[in-house]
């Protein structure tokens, strides 16, 4: 089975509320010295599974990343984790592009790698919490799409059988090959790079996309990013004291009873 | 082409209560931009829900279909393209739900039209359309410009406060045919069983664990907590992931986003992903050995101190207060 996942690179998602910053213009998050961005969560997890159904049923997985060249990180990590060959879309143009310039951008580079079995993507990023990328991705290859996904059940010929997060459970769905399913944190823990894999990823050719190289015409933005502003949490906690610990805990029940709350 | 669209949402057969929310969030846009409000519902026997659905729209419309329930995005995309080709808005909005996350994206991509989705404020300035969102788990907040001919927008439910309004002008019943079958199919689905019968996403008030519990010998602890006070059990990202608890139990951007009256965290550090599903709690206290857990940032009452000695302290004295 060949599968394509999409790997974005994102400020770390563990860094304290209190240490985010923004670049100057106000229009992306930075990540503060010494905290090196990371691969998108979710998109670990969509790998992860790609290379599990490698394991099983043999095929190539590629990753595709779009972002800056610092974005060569993540690809790097994952083929040190398992994925075959990685190529980055790094067009300035497009960098800062809205979900439907991306995820068009991501289907013009599938075109050209060719149209794998299965795409696996994030079901969104942890910077923005956008979701959308997967979606146009999908609809300009015309594939059927489930997200959120936390099981890849069964696969049978060209179907496979998959849960999908709701409220209060889940669904199983067939879904017909070639797809594009958005995977959640649920569907796995992904895996730490072997010795191995990060010696293949250290000689791994990463290959430099611009618009031109995958035949993309300009895109009207749909959606315009106007300013990022950092929430102050200005809340400061009200300490409940007491002479041991186990009085702090009364006093707190007590404070709790009089507010109504317990 | 003009109008301001609102969906509402049903569970159940029931108007679910965000979408009286969504009316309000909609009749303010529909002022500012001096269009008429409609309404629309989805889904399979909706007579029930448009008495409910109220807002003073100017025509309700209601998608009906037998295979609108259960829900799939499929179609969902066929029932809302119907509305919208009944009334051609110029601005559409959703509850943002775990369904309207799935399909409203397709949506916009299959109608090559602007969408911002979990939008916590709406505003019009001139005919442009001007949202802003949480992101990055909800550290910071992004203002967007929303384009194209038809604008769609997912707003978070809590935000907006519900109100009802007059009826509908108009009820327009738009039967919705179901489509040959697509290349996905719904099999089943399974509802998990949460212990103690509270669910979390509904409790009123939550108890929650972290890492800083230790192991899951000690998860006890939170269990006696949340029951000598009637409340739901809740965990953080690592617990879920550490096997100590069932996910169904994690709280945050990759779990269930909450807002209870009063969310307990115990041994929780408040990483961004946590505090963004908690980020409409009423009331947080936040109980952490470390006084700089940037939980407390976000809590209105704290205890610095061992849980295992705070917690039994706790406990004791709401029974008794609770007889």
């Amino acid at each position: 089975m060949n599968i394509i996942v999409t790997v974005k690179q994102v400020a770390d998602p563990n860094i304290p509320p209190a240490h985010i910053q923004l670049d100057p213009d106000g229009k992306r998050i930075i990540s503060p010295f010494g905290v090196p961005p990371v691969m998108n969560g979710y998109d670990a997890n969509a790998l992860e599974e790609a290379i599990r159904l490698k394991e099983a049923h043999g095929g190539k997985i590629t990753v595709l990343g779009l972002g800056d060249d610092t974005s060569r990180e993540s690809l790097k990590m994952a083929v040190a984790m398992g994925a075959d060959t990685a190529v980055l879309i790094n067009d300035p143009e497009l960098v800062n592009g809205d979900s439907a310039t991306i995820g068009r951008a991501l289907a013009a580079a599938i075109k050209k790698i060719g149209l794998p079995d299965l795409v696996l993507c994030g079901r969104q990023s942890s910077d923005t919490d956008g979701g959308q990328v997967l979606h146009w991705l999908a609809e300009a290859l015309d594939l059927p799409t489930v997200v959120p996904v936390t099981k890849i059940e069964a696969v049978e010929g060209n179907q496979l059988t998959v849960h999908r997060l709701i409220e209060d459970g889940y669904q199983r769905l067939k879904v017909e090959l070639p797809a594009l399913l958005g995977v959640s944190s649920e569907i796995n823990e992904a895996r730490h790079p072997s010795v191995r894999g990060t010696m293949a990823a250290g000689r791994a050719m990463i290959s430099g996309w611009k618009a031109a190289d995958i035949g993309l015409a300009a895109q009207t933005p749909k959606v315009e990013l106007r300013e990022l502003q950092i929430q102050l949490r200005t809340t400061k906690a009200e300490l409940i004291g007491g002479a041991s610990g186990a009085q702090k805990g009364a006093a707190l029940a007590d404070k709790l009873h009089e507010l109504g709350l317990i | 082409m003009a109008g301001v669209l609102v969906f509402g949402d049903t569970v159940g057969g029931k108007l679910a209560p965000a979408s009286l929310e969504m009316a309000v969030a909609g009749a303010a846009l529909a002022q500012a931009l001096n269009e008429p409000l409609i309404g629309a519902l989805i889904g399979d026997g909706l007579d029930a829900a448009a008495v409910e659905f109220t807002g003073g729209f100017t025509a309700l419309h209601l998608l009906e279909g037998k295979q609108l329930r259960p829900y799939t995005a499929r179609a969902a995309i066929a029932a809302a393209r119907a509305a919208i080709d009944a009334c051609q808005p110029t601005v559409v909005l959703f509850p943002h739900t775990s369904e309207t996350r799935e399909w409203a994206p397709r949506l916009a991509a299959m109608l090559d039209t602007g969408l911002v989705m979990d939008c916590t404020a709406l505003s019009a300035e001139g005919s442009d359309l001007v949202v802003s969102k949480p992101v990055y788990g909800g550290g910071v907040v992004a203002q967007y410009v929303v384009r194209g001919a038809t604008r769609l927008v997912t707003v978070r439910t809590g935000v907006f406060e519900a109100k009802v309004g007059a009826a509908a002008g108009a009820i327009n019943k738009i039967a919705v045919a179901d489509a040959p079958a697509g290349r996905v199919t719904l099999i089943d689905e399974h509802k998990l069983q949460v212990e103690g019968g509270v669910r979390l996403k509904d409790a009123t008030t939550i108890v929650s664990g972290g890492r800083g519990l230790g192991g899951p010998d000690n998860w006890h602890y939170i269990e006696e907590t949340a029951g000598s006070i009637g409340a739901a059990v809740g965990c953080s990202r690592p617990v879920a992931d550490s096997g100590w608890v069932s996910s169904a139990h994690q709280v945050g951007l990759s779990g269930t986003s909450v807002k209870p009256d009063l969310y307990i965290a115990v041994g929780i550090s408040g990483a961004v992903q946590h505090l963004a599903g908690i980020s409409n709690s009423s009331t947080v206290v936040a109980i952490n050995v470390d006084g700089d857990a940037d939980m407390f940032t976000r809590a209105n009452y704290g205890v610095v101190g061992d849980y295992k000695e705070v917690l039994p302290g706790f406990v004791a004295r709401a029974k008794e207060i609770r007889g």
